[in-house]
């Protein structure tokens, strides 16, 4: 028998029905889980950190939205724009050029906070609003900076 | 020895998990996930009142082909580490 701690890596879309059923009919309030993936860089690292994501809302911008941005796949990105119904995000570590679009419909939560390096990070904390700004105003050095912290 | 009221197990993506029932958010950074013989026992004797070691061996050697030995060892080592996530009391 199987007595050790393991992770265990499941397929995107069925991770996410089962988000959606713990929401939806668990009436969970919030979910947690580790994240995949480079394109939040560099605040939120490949399965280090840890994201809290709470049940659909309106997005604003700058939210992070979990969302599915085509039939079975999913982002977990920034809002960047609104533009009536459509939302526009992107990964903080990908090309500027590279966006997403969705609607409300395809809104499967919003981060809450992160767990960063093991600590919590809330969203209306200062350390992350620090960050964001930062990050916003430093868009036109994001290829430099992203290439700087591959290296180290 | 009995099941701690407020657990749930559920199957997602093939992985038997438990779920605390009360508890507001999911980890699944923690989850604690159970093998299919742990579950088989795990289901069995979530629905008793009470259970002990011999009726978990029992429970084994019903199901599966192993030594009532083998059976003991696994059930005692289950439930040691049943006991010390918190699943189970006395």
């Amino acid at each position: 028998m199987n007595l050790n701690e393991r992770s265990v890596r499941v397929n995107n879309h069925l991770f996410i029905q089962e988000i959606k059923r713990m929401f939806n009919e668990k009436g969970k309030k919030s979910v947690t889980f580790v994240v995949r993936g480079f394109s939040m860089r560099p605040f939120i690292e490949h399965e280090r950190d840890k994201v809290i994501l709470v049940p659909p809302r309106r997005p604003k911008v700058g939210d992070v939205v979990l969302a599915e941005i085509a039939k079975k796949r999913y982002a977990l990105h920034r809002v960047i724009k609104i533009d009536g119904d459509r939302f526009i995000m992107q990964g903080d570590g990908n090309p500027t050029r590279l966006t997403e679009t969705f609607t409300m419909e395809d809104v499967v939560g919003i981060a809450e906070a992160f767990v960063r390096k093991g600590k919590v990070v809330p969203v209306t904390s200062r350390k992350w609003r620090y960050y964001s700004t930062a990050w916003r105003l430093l868009k036109p050095m994001r290829r430099i900076l992203l290439a700087i912290y591959r290296r180290i | 020895m009995k099941v701690k009221n407020g657990f749930e197990m559920q199957n997602v993506c093939g992985e038997h998990i438990i779920v605390p029932a009360g508890i507001e958010n999911v980890d699944y950074s923690k989850i604690i996930s159970m093998n299919p013989t742990a579950a088989y026992l795990w289901e069995k004797v979530a629905a008793m009142e009470e259970f002990t070691i011999d009726e978990m061996v029992q429970l084994l050697l019903d199901e599966y082909e192993v030594t009532e030995d083998v059976a003991r060892e696994d059930c005692k080592l289950i439930v040691e580490r049943w006991a010390e996530i918190g699943l189970i009391e006395d």
